[in-house]
């Protein structure tokens, strides 16, 4: 049988199924020993709570990061309040046991949380729940399901991965770990990818359909789970879990080696990010830095607008996590196929040609300050932030954001806040016409990196989920080379440095053609740091040097990428 | 009783750390603290009441203090969340 659910975190795991049950916390047999002692039991089982959560909230911050500790530091200002612990008290004296106030107090709480209409606020009614089943298993004395003694081999199956659960996991003994909720940004994704397990999310009904000791397979990769296989499926996930192992052992050597090519020529290898939790992946997958930190999630799946502290909050701490490494934050490029529904954008026939990115942001200055604001600020402290602009066709759309750059930066000046004075602005070449004029543009902005998706796309007239055409999309064509070829020379022309932050970053094919023609940095996906920096020093400039030649010799797409297929063999 | 009206100026709003500091602040006076917003009487020396209330940033809010220390303690709260509430 096979379960599907989101692939969270990369690997094979196979091994047995070890269920983690929510605890009994059944407390009708509890009997009710008086005012004085009830009182006491429910002050030791707060100081308890205290202790451990700290403990908690102190591991998990040196082995995942600040903010994943902030929920559990949370949750014990929570409990330390003092109406809730006179509530508590109340129903007490009222002849209630401990357990049962410590219920009830919270239960009501959790409730008026979950009423809420803010979206953060509502998440502090899992915090309150949280501190119910924690305070009652305390009281009751039932010990957690002790995650630490699990055998080798296994696959833990619960409903959600806590940070407690986390807490005490021994990593070599875990097989994979499946649970019933969660996406790929949850609390849980973002630790079990820190830790390097197996990991599928969101798996329907998963306590119910896997049973202790099942033979399970886990592909962290593709979120597919196989109960009970056979022995052909057997050997072949240990197959590709051999490979997989086997390929990130072979790159594991690039990790700590610089960016060179066979003659040791530098160039930058940064990372494509989408949250400020896969800065930390970038990091330790030895990213050098951060090519392209896309928005949007900050805009995605919420009902407003985030707010300058926010954003600010967010930009600071990639900031940190890449302090000394340089971070490329691209501003909010909504529209195509990015709707964002509190935003008001108006439906369009043709929306990848339409109100999108950067127009959009510069016809709404009300919100695209607010992030200007936010980056400028979140500059101050490491001077590692560069601000790009998306979807750029003409220098007036340069000038409008810098003019606008420099409202915010009198704004913050007059309202003394510190920013980064001199926060360097650039573009994302990602049009034919920015690709066309790409030396006009570079006298009025500091860098440049190229996109290739759109960068295709538009070019080749294509839309690429569209199967009757798709066929036309492709990086290959005479055309989309000769246009990343001579954005590049107008970047080395006007003395500013250049990256790439496409796929075709990442293409071992591509790369030959993007060392020869000058390009200063790749910024590829985490996954893709290693081996590219592999096929960096692969190279040797000389033979990269013919191998372009030779494909800008050729005139149609499947020549040039015959002809790279075989050259880089 | 004293009260007066201000208005949250944290980009934040009362969310917890903010919310962290008023209520810390508060307890060192005797007074009742209650704060009226969006028709609501909040305990604003109950971290899970403040935060409860999703006060953001721009809403007009009215604090009210009772008992001892009144005055002080209207002349602290005002002061903090004018400027800022830390942020």
């Amino acid at each position: 049988m096979i379960l599907r659910g989101i692939g969270a975190s990369e690997g094979i795991g196979i091994g047995s199924a070890v269920c983690v049950r929510e605890q009994n916390l059944d407390y009708s047999a509890v009997v009710y020993s008086g005012t004085e002692a009830e009182q006491d039991r429910l002050q030791q089982a707060i100081q308890q709570f205290n202790d451990k959560t700290s403990a908690m909230a102190e591991h998990i911050r040196t082995q995942v990061g600040q903010k994943e500790s902030e929920i559990l530091t949370g949750q014990i200002m929570m409990l330390s309040d003092p109406f809730m612990q006179s509530q508590m008290s109340e129903l007490i004296q009222a002849g209630q046991c401990a357990e049962a106030a410590v219920d009830q107090v919270c239960g009501m709480y959790a409730e008026m949380f979950a009423g809420v209409e803010d979206e953060l606020m509502r998440q502090r009614a899992t915090d309150v729940r949280d501190i119910r089943s924690r305070m009652l298993a305390i009281l009751l004395g039932v010990s957690g399901m002790d995650v630490s003694e699990l055998p080798a081999g296994s696959v833990l199956v619960a409903h959600d991965l806590t940070p407690s659960m986390t807490v005490g996991l021994k990593k070599e003994n875990v097989a994979a770990i499946l649970t019933e909720v969660g996406g790929r940004t949850s609390h849980s994704a973002i630790l079990v990818r820190a830790l390097e397990l197996p990991a599928v999310l969101s798996i329907p009904n998963a306590m119910e359909q896997v049973k202790d000791g099942d033979s399970v397979i886990a592909d962290g990769g593709e979120g597919t789970v196989y109960l009970h296989p056979d022995q052909a499926t057997l050997a072949d996930f240990r197959k590709k879990q051999a490979d997989f192992l086997a390929q990130k052992a072979l790159l594991a050597v690039y990790r700590d080696r610089e960016t060179v090519d066979a003659d040791g020529n530098r160039y930058a290898l940064y990372a494509n990010i989408g949250s400020p939790a896969e800065a930390k992946a970038a990091a330790e997958s030895g990213a050098e830095g951060v090519g392209l930190f896309r928005t949007e999630f900050l805009f995605m799946d919420r009902t407003s607008v985030p707010s300058e502290e926010e954003q600010y909050e967010a930009y600071l701490s990639v900031s940190r996590t890449m302090a000394g490494k340089e971070v490329i934050i691209r501003t909010l490029d909504v529209g195509g196929d990015k709707a964002v529904d509190y935003l008001g954008m108006e439906k369009e026939e043709n929306p990848f040609l339409g109100h999108r990115a950067i127009r959009y942001c510069l016809d709404r200055p009300d919100l695209y300050k607010v992030q200007l604001r936010a980056l400028l600020r979140a500059g101050a402290e490491g001077n590692n932030i560069k601000i790009m602009l998306p979807l750029v066709t003409s220098l007036e759309e340069i000038r409008s954001a810098r003019s606008l750059l420099e409202t915010c930066k009198a704004e913050l000046e007059a309202e003394g806040l510190p920013y980064h004075k001199e926060i360097p602005l650039g573009i994302m070449v990602e049009t034919p016409a920015a690709a066309l004029i790409a030396d006009l543009l570079a006298q009025e902005c500091d860098f440049f990196s190229i996109g290739t998706n759109d960068l295709t796309q538009y070019t080749m007239a294509v839309d690429r989920g569209n199967a009757q055409v798709e066929q036309l999309y492709t990086t290959f064509h005479p055309a989309v080379l000769r246009s990343i070829c001579s954005i590049i020379t107008a970047a080395k022309n006007a003395g500013i440095p250049v990256g790439m932050c496409g796929e075709a970053a990442a293409d071992p094919r591509l790369i030959p053609l993007l060392m020869t023609w000058g390009l200063d940095e790749f910024s590829v996906s985490s996954s893709a740091i290693l081996a590219t920096r592999a096929n960096i020093h692969h190279w040797r400039a000389d033979a990269a040097g013919q191998v372009a030649q030779k494909a800008m010799g050729l005139s149609t797409a499947a020549g040039v990428e015959d002809y790279l297929h075989s050259a880089i063999q | 009783m004293v009260s007066a009206t201000t208005k949250i100026v944290n980009p934040q709003g009362m969310h917890m750390r903010p919310a962290q500091l008023f209520v810390n602040t508060m307890a060192k006076y005797q007074s009742d603290v209650t704060i009226l917003f969006n028709g609501k009487s909040i305990n604003a020396k109950s971290i899970m009441h403040l935060m409860a209330a999703c006060i953001k940033q721009g809403s007009e809010i009215e604090v009210q203090c009772s008992g001892e220390q009144e005055a002080e303690a209207l002349k602290a709260a005002v002061e903090l969340i004018e400027s800022g509430l830390g942020e």
